[in-house]
């Protein structure tokens, strides 16, 4: 059991109130995950600015990354708190380089996210002490999906926490509920393939097939229609790029998913009881039948 | 008559104010802002109309044995599952399991209903005025399941003696689901049911397509592979 929400402001000029949205959504869903809260948050970035969040490891070697962030662009800012570290700069290189480059500074480390829009937030416990200790409420931003986790398999800690980004494809993130049961055979043939995995998580797969769908030159839509087919065992999930939010769910409609769209947003959740909380006001709910997907773009 | 105020409290006080009510003695009793909070109103066994102003989340009004449950908005999985009696009513979509195991008594749904609904029922009448989703019917024993609109994948699959209509399109029926004509006792059964629990948008009766068990896996050999294969 885990709880999922997503959130889609239809304007793009409506960026005031996302992270508020998306925290009263996550704290109605925090008894379904207890474990571990997090949310990822788009707001487009000035032109080549790219934000990183990093997890600086044991041995905290931020100052090591803020030295060496130096070589890699012009640093616009950097700040640190607890394990988790906010770097932003001015880049146009190979993303995957800026990446391996920031995990050789010690031991541990793991860039969480890596986007000209994306920000992740996350870490074991509850929806309300993340807002505390990041304040995500004040975070603004067009839309963002967000997770409460109930671990069944893996470890609990940050790094197996959700969402997950897709490493090697910035700005695409993921949220999910389920358990994906061809996980050890898909990730058998990813890593044969050279890709790392940074977690024993299932859900890590998803965000993986779908960067390399969408490197495929595939549509956000096209991808999560095709993950339908690919991905075995049950899911609800949420997929977000800087231009587009989506969901996917399982042939069986195993696990629960709920949206509702207005004139001015789309609201998606695990349980209505979300999507009650967060926004006041008529609207209906539905639930997404068994192998829908749907996305919305700009 | 009593009114309950749902926000700031949890489930088990709801339910507890519901059968503090009806222990004096009122007989209609409404329930504001629910916000799709989990098994509401379960296990009713009086005579009593309870009234949901707003979303329920899972298992609203399961168990229940005689009530008259009316929600004003939709509701989350399971709903009225494994009721005895009694009728209900959802004003919006349902989620998955709508009527599971229901034994008796009337569901209506004024909307859409997701996966399995009316899943191994046992008797009753569960009336959809919208779609139905993936599996609907599973296992069904007993009873009626009526679909105004479109059934989902997999409809009536398995089944025993429940007796299904679709309105709209049957889609890739279930295994040993099949399609039989109406008879006039299912025209009249049908007209009855629409006239009375649905408000005019309904298909005509003669629009409905029949939906019963093929009976081909009631009984067959253990050793015949090729029903298994079938049938799973």
């Amino acid at each position: 059991m885990c709880g999922i929400v997503g959130y889609w402001q239809k304007s793009e000029t409506t960026k005031d109130g996302l992270g508020k949205t998306v925290m009263a959504m996550l704290r109605a869903l925090a008894c379904r995950g207890p474990d571990s809260a997090g949310v990822a948050l788009y707001d487009a970035k000035p032109a080549n600015e790219l934000v990183l969040r990093i997890t600086v490891g044991p041995n905290g070697a931020a100052d090591t990354i803020r030295k060496r962030a130096t070589e890699w662009g012009q640093v616009n800012s950097s700040s640190t708190q607890s394990e988790y570290m906010r770097l932003s700069l001015n880049f146009d290189g190979d993303p995957s380089d800026l990446e391996a480059g920031v995990e050789s500074c010690g031991d541990g480390i793991e860039v969480v996210s890596m986007g000209r829009s994306l920000e992740i937030v996350k870490q074991v416990g509850s929806p309300e002490n993340l807002d505390k200790d990041y304040g995500v409420s004040e975070f603004k931003g067009t839309h963002g999906i967000g997770h409460t986790r109930m671990s069944t398999e893996s470890a609990i800690d940050l790094s197996h926490s959700q969402p997950f980004w897709a490493h090697g494809s910035p700005d695409l993130a993921i949220v999910h509920n389920g358990h994906i049961t061809n996980y050890h055979k898909m990730r058998r043939i990813y890593e044969q393939r050279g890709v790392r995995f940074y977690t024993e998580n299932d859900s890590e797969v998803i965000g993986i097939y779908l960067g390399e769908c969408l490197k495929a030159g595939l549509t956000l839509e096209q991808s999560l229609l095709k993950s339908v087919d690919d991905l075995d065992g049950s899911f609800s999930y949420l997929a977000a790029t800087p231009t587009a939010m989506g969901f996917a769910r399982d042939r069986f409609a195993l696990k629960p998913l709920l949206f509702t769209e207005t004139e001015e947003f789309v609201a998606v959740a695990t349980e209505e009881i979300a999507l009650r909380t967060a926004f006041d006001g008529e609207f209906s709910v539905g639930e997404a039948r068994a192998k829908e997907v749907r996305v919305w773009e700009r | 008559m009593g009114t309950i105020d749902c926000r700031d409290k949890t489930t088990r006080e709801i339910n507890r104010a519901i059968k503090a009510l009806i222990k004096e003695g009122a007989h209609e009793i409404t329930l504001q802002k629910p916000m799709g909070k989990h098994n509401l109103a379960v296990a009713l066994l009086e005579p009593v109309s309870v009234k949901f102003e707003g979303s329920v989340g899972y298992y609203c009004a399961g168990l229940m044995d005689g009530a008259d449950v009316d929600i004003k908005g939709s509701a989350g999985w399971g709903v009225g599952e494994s009721m005895m009696n009694g009728n209900l009513v959802v004003r919006g979509n349902a989620g998955n399991g709508a009527g599971a195991a229901m034994r008796g008594g009337t569901v209506v749904v004024h909307g859409n209903a997701a996966a399995r609904a009316g899943v191994s029922m046992k008797g009753g009448v569960l009336l959809i005025t919208g779609d139905c989703g993936y599996m609907t019917g599973f296992m069904a024993q007993k009873g009626n399941i009526i679909v105004c609109g479109n059934a989902g994948e997999g409809f009536a699959d398995s089944m025993y003696a429940t007796v299904c209509f679709v309105g709209g399109e049957p889609g890739e029926l279930g295994t040993d689901a099949v399609v039989e004509d109406l008879n006039d006792e299912d025209l009249a059964f049908l007209k009855n049911a629409l006239e009375t629990k649905v408000n005019g948008d309904a298909p005509d009766a003669l629009a409905f397509k029949k939906i019963v068990a093929g009976r081909k896996l009631w009984n067959f050999d253990k050793q015949d592979w090729a029903t298994w294969r079938n049938a799973l």
